[in-house]
């Protein structure tokens, strides 16, 4: 187990800047998870953790040691492919146990680590198998199990669930939480699902463009969101922004106001009448409704903004009609239209 | 080797025309595919699998292609298996087979090992090794002839003069002559070897490799461990592919031996050769067909062996 310090960290690739001097520390045990759309460098970061990519500039210490010219043996660290990464032409036993290829230990103790890993990762009566017959979240599990074998200071996982189907990729989440849970090794997860990021991160670093935005722990993004691009990235559906501006103590919708406001579908509820409270209000005509069961996503669009609210109680307001929706005071996230930084809540 | 078949898959799920002719959207299908199966069935029974089986028929005959043919039973065979000279073709032949298709598929994976790592003119490099593939046998066999000249026209034999090395008969000798044909053999096919093995390097994710690196293995264990082993679904093609054409081998051993082709003294006459000898300079077409049978056979069993060695193994 280690920390890991990333201090300045850039990659060029030509004149190009991937990722354009990161900080960050990694304490021990952490959980953190890269997130961020395609492109913005989390995966190229991830590598250069691992040693496959060169760093261009910058420092990258694992534990009390910098790595920036070990190579990625030397550096102690696991890695979890998205494709797996198993070898097709090894069982499952061999494919685990090829994690500890350059290993000294004897056979017999390797055998061991190999029964344990299958063991904690449910592969016991799976071990003879070749990967051709297992399903993904199986397959998903013997890369792991190799990683784990190893023992490493650090668990690198690059978007591991993204070749799994839903149901599979959040039994998978709980899976690999458990296992972080158990083994307490220091781990960097990358994906683009922000859904992974908030349900396992004990931190998440929100990248754009080669730059972290934040870092926080989930409840810290979702609730105090640096910028409108944090904001709308983390929780889902994302977060309606309707232009407004300052009115004394609160806010009123203008069509071009200096403020933008911030809504999340979750607190902007749909009500057959509306309760008429004191709070925050949105009218528009319903273009669709998605009933999800415990509650309905109503669409609607306010004078050419689209906007999603929540209907609660089986209410499934019909297509093409007027309705007025409600946030509570509080729960408005105000942003500046220009700078789109968060300006606090209302 | 796993061989799966799909049952009629494809054709079932297509959509079919309509009732309106008559037949069952099933027969209108059998229809269709037969139909176009047609054209190429009949040409292969007449063109391939007529001969093949009249050859046979020719080998139990003493058919010279004046007299009709005369059944004789199994003579042309006693004959072959009791002639010294089938012996040493028959043993020129396997070495062809057995030293040139490892030394060339050796070879050729180095090669296309090392040039898939090559950025700086890769497109030119690869096409001057794919460039002997393409050039006639007839060509490059008389280049190579001029080659394995007595000096100052052999230009092998004048760098081993400079390098004070002494002068090589290569294919005026009954010693060197098989291998100097072989190596141009080999030289001949190695552009398409090369060609498969980069394919089938390329098709190889660069994951495991990554996944390798991490797991701290070095060169030679990943190419040990896990190049090798997922690139053998090309080897076990290529090996097929090259033994057969090492079993066959005829016009690089014609063209550089035509004053005496297969000499000096038969010591380079391949199978091939010496059946088309017996059937086009001796007429004895029965027993150039008992001939052929046995290649046949040869190319067979070989072909067969291989893919049961080379199998998965479950």
């Amino acid at each position: 187990m280690a920390t890991i310090e990333l201090d300045k960290i850039v990659k060029r690739y030509g004149k190009i800047e991937a990722v354009k001097g990161i900080d960050l520390s990694i304490a021990d045990g952490e959980f953190v998870v890269f997130v961020g759309p395609s492109g913005c460098g989390k995966s190229t970061t991830l590598r250069m953790i691992a040693g496959l990519e060169e760093i261009s500039d910058g420092t990258l210490k694992i534990g009390e040691d910098v790595v920036n010219e070990r190579e990625p043996k030397q550096r102690n660290i696991a890695m979890v492919f998205q494709n797996y990464a198993i070898y097709p032409h090894m069982s499952v036993r061999q494919n685990i146990g090829f994690g500890l290829y350059t290993s000294k230990l004897s056979k017999a103790e390797k055998d061991k680590r190999i029964e344990d890993a299958g063991k904690i990762l449910g592969l016991e009566a799976l071990l003879d198998r070749r990967p051709a017959a297992l399903s993904g979240g199986q397959r998903q599990r013997v890369a792991i199990g190799r990683a784990m074998v190893r023992d490493p200071a650090a668990f690198l996982f690059d978007e591991p669930l993204s070749n799994l189907d839903a149901q599979l990729r959040s039994q998978m989440r709980i899976e690999i939480k458990r296992l972080h849970q158990r083994l307490k090794t220091t781990t960097v997860y990358v994906t683009h699902d922000q859904i992974e990021a908030m349900t396992m991160a004990d931190r998440i670093v929100v990248m754009k463009d080669g730059n972290i935005l934040q870092v926080g722990t989930p409840s810290e993004l979702y609730e105090n969101p640096v910028d409108v691009f944090t904001a709308r990235f983390i929780g889902s559906p994302s977060m309606n922004l309707v232009a407004g501006q300052r009115t004394g103590a609160g806010v009123s919708l203008v069509a071009s106001g200096d403020l933008l406001i911030g809504v999340r579908p979750h607190d902007l509820l749909a009500r057959p009448t509306p309760a008429g409270g004191n709070g925050f209000s949105l009218t528009g005509r319903v273009t669709a409704v998605e009933p999800l069961g415990p509650e309905t996503l109503v669409h609607l669009d306010t004078a050419g903004t689209s906007v999603i609210a929540t209907a609660r109680d089986k209410f499934v307001p019909e297509v093409g009609r007027q309705l007025s929706c409600e946030a509570a005071t509080g729960s408005l996230y105000l942003f500046d239209a220009g700078t789109e930084k968060f300006l606090g809540r209302s | 080797m796993t061989v799966s078949v799909e049952r009629k898959g494809a054709a079932l799920a297509r959509p079919g025309g309509m009732r309106a002719s008559g037949f069952s959207m099933r027969t209108k299908r059998l229809l269709w595919v037969w139909g176009f199966l047609a054209l190429p069935i009949l040409f292969y029974s007449v063109i391939r699998f007529y001969p093949t089986l009249q050859a046979f028929w020719l080998s139990l005959t003493n058919w010279d292609l004046l007299r009709p043919a005369k059944f004789i039973g199994f003579t042309n065979y006693t004959k072959l298996f009791s002639d010294p000279q089938f012996w040493k073709v028959f043993k020129n032949t396997f070495t062809y087979l057995i030293l040139g298709t490892p030394i060339s598929l050796v070879l050729a994976f180095a090669i296309a090992f090392f040039l898939d790592r090559v950025r700086f003119l890769h497109g030119f490099i690869r096409a001057l090794y794919f460039l002997p593939y393409l050039t006639t046998a007839a060509a490059m066999a008389w280049v190579w002839r001029w080659f394995y000249q007595p000096p100052p026209i052999g230009i092998i034999n004048d760098v081993f003069g400079m390098l004070g090395l002494p002068q090589q008969p290569f294919i005026r000798s009954t010693d060197q002559a098989l291998y100097s044909i072989m190596v141009t053999a080999i030289w001949a096919g190695l552009g398409f070897q090369i060609i498969i093995f980069m394919a089938g390097l390329r098709a190889i994710s660069t994951t495991f490799y990554e996944a390798a690196r991490i797991d701290g293995l070095g060169e030679w264990a990943i190419l040990r461990k896990i190049t090798l082993p997922l690139l053998k679904p090309t080897t076990v093609f290529l090996v097929v592919f090259s033994s057969i054409g090492f079993l066959r081998i005829f016009d690089q051993v014609y063209n550089m031996t035509t004053n005496d082709p297969g000499g000096p003294l038969g010591s380079t006459k391949p199978l091939v050769l010496m059946i088309y000898q017996t059937a086009f300079n001796s007429y004895a077409m029965g027993y150039a067909a008992a001939q052929t049978v046995v290649l046949f056979t040869i190319l067979l069993i070989v072909s067969l062996l291989q893919l049961w060695i080379l199998r998965e193994k479950k």
